[in-house]
């Protein structure tokens, strides 16, 4: 009981914004995603993602952020072929953790609840079947499935002038739920990666205050 | 702040994907023998199984068996209809069966790392009846589970 009442103020100090006369409604920011973006440009998937976030008190700051997820493989070795584009949505809210909250740099912590629905067309070129010979393959186009997860998110964000400022995020992602209709497993699912093992993500932002 | 780019480094080079395709991808039906009164029976004499390939011509697909209570075949990617030619045979008899296994092929997918890949739902099967009395599917689902019992066949000499 002496322990926890400790505990509970804690959560309380937390969760309770300072008291200054700094007031509650600091303005919007919004952000470009740079890593994305060079995924897009330099592999066969990615995503172009922005950020709409709104700054309350330089303390908490509620985010929606959306892309567009793309991926168009044609694997050398093995022959299958997979395409999909869809958008995503993410809806979280961020804290700053520094204790000066109020300076221009922050230091964020925060989650993320994360959806996207979205077709794929997979194929595999015709070949022989190793014991009958027979002709095979397969072509599946506009398969629907779906992806929700989760994502704590630690990033930084430094004033560079004016209303620009950079920062960029490292983020654990988790599934909570899934669809992948009647083809087994997906690949890349938009705005999540590379289905299954892809734990971790990271963005580089490019942030600008209005 | 160096301290932060080394971590940061670090998650990022942990987050590169490795290739993810299952250790047991090999798709097979599994047969067990039974006796009648529905005991598991090891069948002592040989058994050859053949096919039949799409040329015409006939591939051994399990060689030998003796001294076994099950086997595991392969099964056909995408043709609608597999012939056996099941042969059991010892110093003093050789006998024919053949065995005709309909099913559904179902196209799956892993990764595009991952081959192709097919599964399966057993929708009927029929046979000669000079060794079999009868080929009973036990589970139609064919798929990566190499464990699942998927015919029980009772022969007509059980010892």
């Amino acid at each position: 009981m002496l322990l926890t009442v400790p505990a509970a103020q804690a959560q309380m100090k937390f969760f309770k914004m300072q008291k200054d006369s700094i007031p509650l409604f600091r303005g919007f920011s919004v952000s470009f995603d740079l890593v994305g973006a060079g995924q897009m440009a330099l592999s066969d998937y990615g995503q172009y993602e922005g950020a709409l976030r709104i700054n309350l008190h330089d303390e908490w700051f509620p985010i929606v952020e959306a892309g567009l997820g793309k991926a168009s493989h044609d694997d050398e070795v093995t022959g299958m072929c997979y395409s999909t584009s869809a958008l995503y949505f993410k809806i979280g809210v961020d804290k700053n953790l520094l204790k000066f909250k109020h300076g221009p740099n922050r230091l964020y912590g925060g989650l993320r609840y994360a959806f996207t629905s979205y077709k794929v067309d997979i194929s595999c070129p015709e070949f022989p079947d190793p014991v009958w010979q027979w002709p095979t393959g397969y072509g599946m186009n506009d398969v629907a499935c779906n992806y929700h997860w989760l994502e704590a998110v630690i990033g930084v964000d430094a004033k560079v002038f004016g209303p620009l400022h950079l920062g960029w995020s490292v983020r654990y992602k988790r599934r909570i739920a899934h669809s992948d209709g009647e083809i087994g497993k997906t690949w890349y699912v938009p705005g999540f990666g590379i289905y299954g093992d892809t734990r971790l993500g990271g963005t580089f932002n490019v942030i600008i205050d209005i | 702040m160096r301290k932060l780019t080394f971590c940061f480094c670090s998650i990022l080079l942990a987050a590169c994907s490795s290739i993810d395709c299952p250790v047991n991808n090999t798709v097979t039906t599994r047969y067990c023998f039974y006796n009648t009164d529905g005991d598991s029976l090891v069948l002592m004499d040989t058994l050859t199984i053949s096919t039949v390939r799409q040329d015409g011509t006939d591939s051994i697909i399990l060689n030998r068996n003796v001294g076994k209570a099950s086997f595991s075949l392969p099964v056909s990617y995408s043709h609608p209809e597999d012939i056996l030619v099941f042969n059991v045979y010892n110093k003093t008899m050789s006998v024919f069966d053949t065995v005709w296994v309909k099913k559904d092929d179902i196209p799956h997918f892993e990764s595009v790392d991952c081959n192709a890949s097919f599964f399966h739902r057993l929708t009927d099967v029929r046979h000669t009846k000079h060794f079999i009395d009868s080929i009973v599917i036990k589970n139609p689902s064919v798929d990566y589970d190499k464990n699942t019992t998927h015919f029980y066949i009772y022969p007509k000499v059980s010892d």
